[in-house]
């Protein structure tokens, strides 16, 4: 009896079974159709080029120089020639006397930019939204994203006019108020340092941070919010239950990725503010590595450091993305 | 047409970014300090019959420190370059450093890291010894001997001692700013307006910041001034915490400095009772508000406009930053009837008395290895030597004769008539830019920098009185105290932080508290680093009697 031969089966990606000659014709398409899409949008992929370069120039090239971490890095004899130490370089920031002190202030302006800011730039993205005034918005938006083009060390000059203890403007309300010629030093207080750490990164970076809400808001449907208004919503009503809803998966994103950076807290910022006084309270990673590392000719110690940092931010990535998946549904990957 | 446009766009921004990160082969076989837009070149102002001849020049590149950091870079039109090409064969391009000594730091070691250091740069003694460990700088040894002049002119046995580290001279070190150039000054109008004598000892002094800061020593009603200004200004070589601008307070106890250099108590003054007893003192001067409560936010800039502004009555300045004309004159204008006088240190209840400690200062300009291994010390001793002749000395500090400088019925280079393009005009202090590669602080110099003015009150001041004035206060003698070892940055911030702690009251100063700040300092390391300085001292022969 003559054997029928059975067509070869194979299974796409959906899970469809589909024969050998079927699945050929379906890739050949798919990539004709990858080639015609990438000539449609040449123009798109072209701007790309740019960017592309700059990641692969700027962050993945300089991870093959990350080696020196290991090494006792000697500019000589370049990356490879340097001699291995192993750990030595993780060692030495591990057993800093200061190094619970540094994680313990990084972390701490790190999550408190984040409970501050955070919530200060989706107010104003909503503020800015209602507003139903074109020319007052412009004008709100413009001098909120104005601090964020400022320099730290202009802003420390700022902050030294107004909380100077000598003759800064909100000391001489406090002497005004307390009849006393007395004024609080913010800025060498190790109570005071903090909040003006915290407020000041508030101050600078909130309007630029709510630029990315007010383009999820300008994405929400209008007829929600007209619906919601026949229904007899008011004001607080549709924020709550449409705009906030609505710029959710947003939220999450920026909170997913500013964990990736939990331990940047603004190396910038408190070089210029911090002084010997306050040390205890505003010695942050970036600074000591600034001091041990970079001032000392330790680039090995320096880089052990930021490799550090990098593998921590990526773990709390992928943790905070589990999660967020798991309870809210929403993630960046 | 958009999509074209778009193209278009892209490539020309390729092209750019290409183009722009290409190395200029053609202009130097070695890699130009980062910073190109600051440096100018010898290229640059080149003669169209010299540019034939450009194959034949000799690329150096040369990280400075500018004399006036506040103003431009040198620039291509400096008269110089013309000399350097055509007579000397040289195509020599030339880098401002930033003026922050910390950013100086990093620059240079960022680019020692990269091994892309230039071929001659300056740079402090601390950062030399990083890059000798690294292998990064040459030994110039042979080079004094190849440019006889220069080092008549400005290395001796004690400037080659300064840049020895482990047999071998590692940098050519020239006069840095001139020794004992501060002092302390005192309001002499505020004196007489409260008819106070000036002090001379410790309590003295005390009780005239009181004065100054109670009784309206102005006279303008309000309660707006200060005894005492300052700002935080410290290292870890001889200044310490907190700072250059309290050693007058630091010195009546004793302990003025990081270091005691005498043969009896050599080691940290940290370790001495009489410190406990100093930073009492500041405490008590900041509890009470008679020191400016702006004094640990301040920066320099903002001491010296403080004091312009008439906000404090006594302060430790430099002689130009107090008297040169430019610096005097919004003094001047605020206070026509101000007058600040120097005063020697205040004499403390032991009979010490000090400005503070006494160094030779130097400027380092280190030759880079990669430079020598090219063959290029005897371009650069060539270069250096002509720095320091009477042409390149003379285009180098004052500029060019008739344009930036005329000479006196003394053959002295004075500014003359020649208003903004004068070598002091705001125009003209940039052909000056490389003056601190060639002045040694002689008398010639001195004249010029610190010509006797009057303001426009009518007072007749000079820089130069203030100097020798400075000079001859009582200064405590520490040569080669910044050749001692510095401490890790740990132990630098917790004694730094402690010391600060207690001045401001962050922590108790109480005799137990003391003892518990020492000795912790001693096991993170500071008595380690105490004894490396001591025996640093012993092995070169630095303590004195």
């Amino acid at each position: 009896m003559k054997k029928t031969s059975q067509p070869v089966v194979t299974t796409t990606k959906s899970g469809l079974a589909v024969s050998q000659e079927a699945a050929a014709v379906y890739k050949a398409r798919n990539k004709a159709k990858l080639g015609a899409e990438i000539k449609r949008h040449a123009g798109v992929y072209l701007l790309a080029i740019i960017p592309v370069a700059y990641y692969i120039v700027f962050k993945y090239v300089p991870i093959w120089n990350a080696q020196i971490a290991f090494k006792d890095f000697m500019a000589r004899q370049g990356v490879l020639g340097s001699a291995w130490v192993g750990l030595a370089n993780f060692k030495e920031f591990f057993n800093s006397f200061y190094f619970w002190s540094l994680i313990r202030n990084t972390v701490m302006y790190s999550v408190g930019k984040l409970l501050l800011s955070l919530p200060l730039s989706i107010i104003l993205a909503i503020a800015i939204y209602e507003c139903t005034r074109p020319i007052l918005r412009k004008i709100v938006q413009t001098l909120a994203y104005l601090p964020h083009f400022l320099s730290w060390v202009i802003m420390y000059g700022i902050l030294l006019a107004l909380l100077a203890p000598g003759d800064g403007v909100v000391n001489d309300v406090i002497k005004a108020i307390r009849g006393t010629n007395v004024g609080f030093d913010f800025l060498t207080s190790t109570k005071a340092f903090p909040w003006v750490v915290l407020f000041s990164d508030a101050w600078k970076e909130m309007g630029w941070s709510a630029i990315i809400f007010i383009a999820a808001l300008m994405g929400i449907d209008g007829s929600l919010f007209e619906a919601a208004m026949v229904e007899g919503a008011n004001s607080w009503q549709r924020v709550w239950y449409i705009t906030l809803p609505a710029i959710r998966p947003v939220i999450v994103t920026v909170l997913i990725l500013k964990l990736g950076t939990i331990l940047d807290a603004g190396f910038n910022q408190i070089f210029m503010l911090y002084s010997a006084p306050v040390y205890s309270v505003a010695d942050i990673i970036d600074t000591w590595v600034y001091r041990s590392g970079l001032l000392e000719f330790k680039f090995g110690l320096a880089t052990a450091v930021g490799l550090f940092k990098g593998v921590f931010g990526m773990l709390l990535v992928f943790l905070s993305n589990f999660i967020s998946k798991k309870v809210s549904e929403t993630g960046i990957f | 047409m958009k999509k074209l446009l778009t193209a278009l766009f892209v490539v020309l921004a390729c092209v750019t970014l290409f183009f722009g990160c290409k190395k200029d082969n053609a202009s130097s076989s070695t890699a130009a300090p980062a910073a190109s837009t600051a440096a100018a070149s010898s290229s640059s102002s080149s003669s169209a019959s010299s540019s034939s001849k450009s194959a034949k020049l000799t690329p150096i590149s040369v990280l400075y420190g500018a004399s006036v950091t506040e103003a431009g870079a040198l620039p291509s039109d400096w008269p110089g370059y013309d000399v350097l090409k055509n007579e000397l064969g040289l195509d020599v391009t030339f880098t401002a450093l930033p003026s922050s000594a910390n950013d100086q730091a990093q620059r240079i070691q960022a680019m020692g890291a990269a091994d892309n250091l230039p071929d001659i740069f300056q740079v402090d003694r601390n950062v030399l010894t990083n890059l000798v460990r690294q292998g990064l700088v040459a030994e110039v040894d042979d080079m004094y001997a190849m440019m006889p002049h220069r080092t008549e002119m400005l290395y001796d046995e004690n400037s080659i001692a300064h840049t020895t580290i482990n047999g071998h001279s590692y940098g050519l070190a020239s006069p840095g700013s001139i020794a004992g150039n501060e002092g302390l000054l005192i309001r002499k109008d505020w004196l007489d307006n409260l008819g106070l004598d000036v002090p001379t000892t410790l309590d003295e002094l005390y009780d005239v910041m009181v004065a100054f800061t109670k009784d309206d020593p102005d006279g303008n009603g309000r309660n707006d001034t200060y005894g005492y200004g300052a700002y935080i200004e410290t290292n870890t070589s001889d200044k310490g915490y907190p700072g250059s601008r309290l050693l007058p307070i630091l010195g009546a106890f004793g302990v003025e400095g990081i270091w005691d250099m005498t043969e009896e108590n050599a080691g940290l003054n940290i370790y001495k009772p009489e410190f406990y007893d100093a930073i009492a003192f500041i405490k008590k001067m900041h509890d009470e508000g008679i020191i400016d409560p702006n004094w640990l936010s301040y920066g320099k800039d903002d001491f010296r406009a403080a004091w312009k502004q008439g906000r404090f009555g006594i302060m430790k300045e430099q002689n130009a930053a107090y008297a040169s004309e430019s610096n005097y004159a919004p003094f001047d204008k605020n206070f026509p009837d101000g007058e600040w006088i120097i005063i020697d240190a205040p004499i403390g209840p032991n009979g010490d008395q000090s400005i503070g400690p006494w160094d030779m200062s130097y400027r380092i300009y280190a030759i880079s290895q990669n430079a020598v291994d090219e063959g290029k010390t005897e371009a650069i001793t060539k270069f250096l030597e002509w720095m320091s002749s009477d042409e390149g000395y003379m285009l180098a500090g004052f500029g060019e004769e008739g344009v930036n400088y005329v000479l006196d019925e003394n053959g002295l280079p004075v500014a003359g008539d020649l208003g903004d393009m004068s070598y002091t005009g705001s125009k003209g202090q940039v052909y000056t830019q490389l003056r601190n590669m060639v002045f040694y602080n002689g008398d010639m110099e001195l004249a010029s920098r610190y010509p006797t003015y009057t303001t426009e009150s009518g007072k007749e001041m000079s820089a130069l009185k203030a100097l020798r004035e400075m000079q001859a206060l009582t200064w405590t003698p520490q040569v080669g105290v910044s050749t001692l070892p510095t401490p890790s940055a740990d132990v630098q911030r917790y004694y730094e932080q402690s010391l600060a702690e207690f001045i401001t009251g962050g922590r108790a100063l109480t005799p137990e508290n003391w003892q518990a700040f020492i000795d912790q300092f001693n096991r993170i390391g500071g008595k380690a680093w105490n004894d490396q300085g001591v025996q640093w001292m012993k092995d070169n022969n630095l303590l004195t009697k």
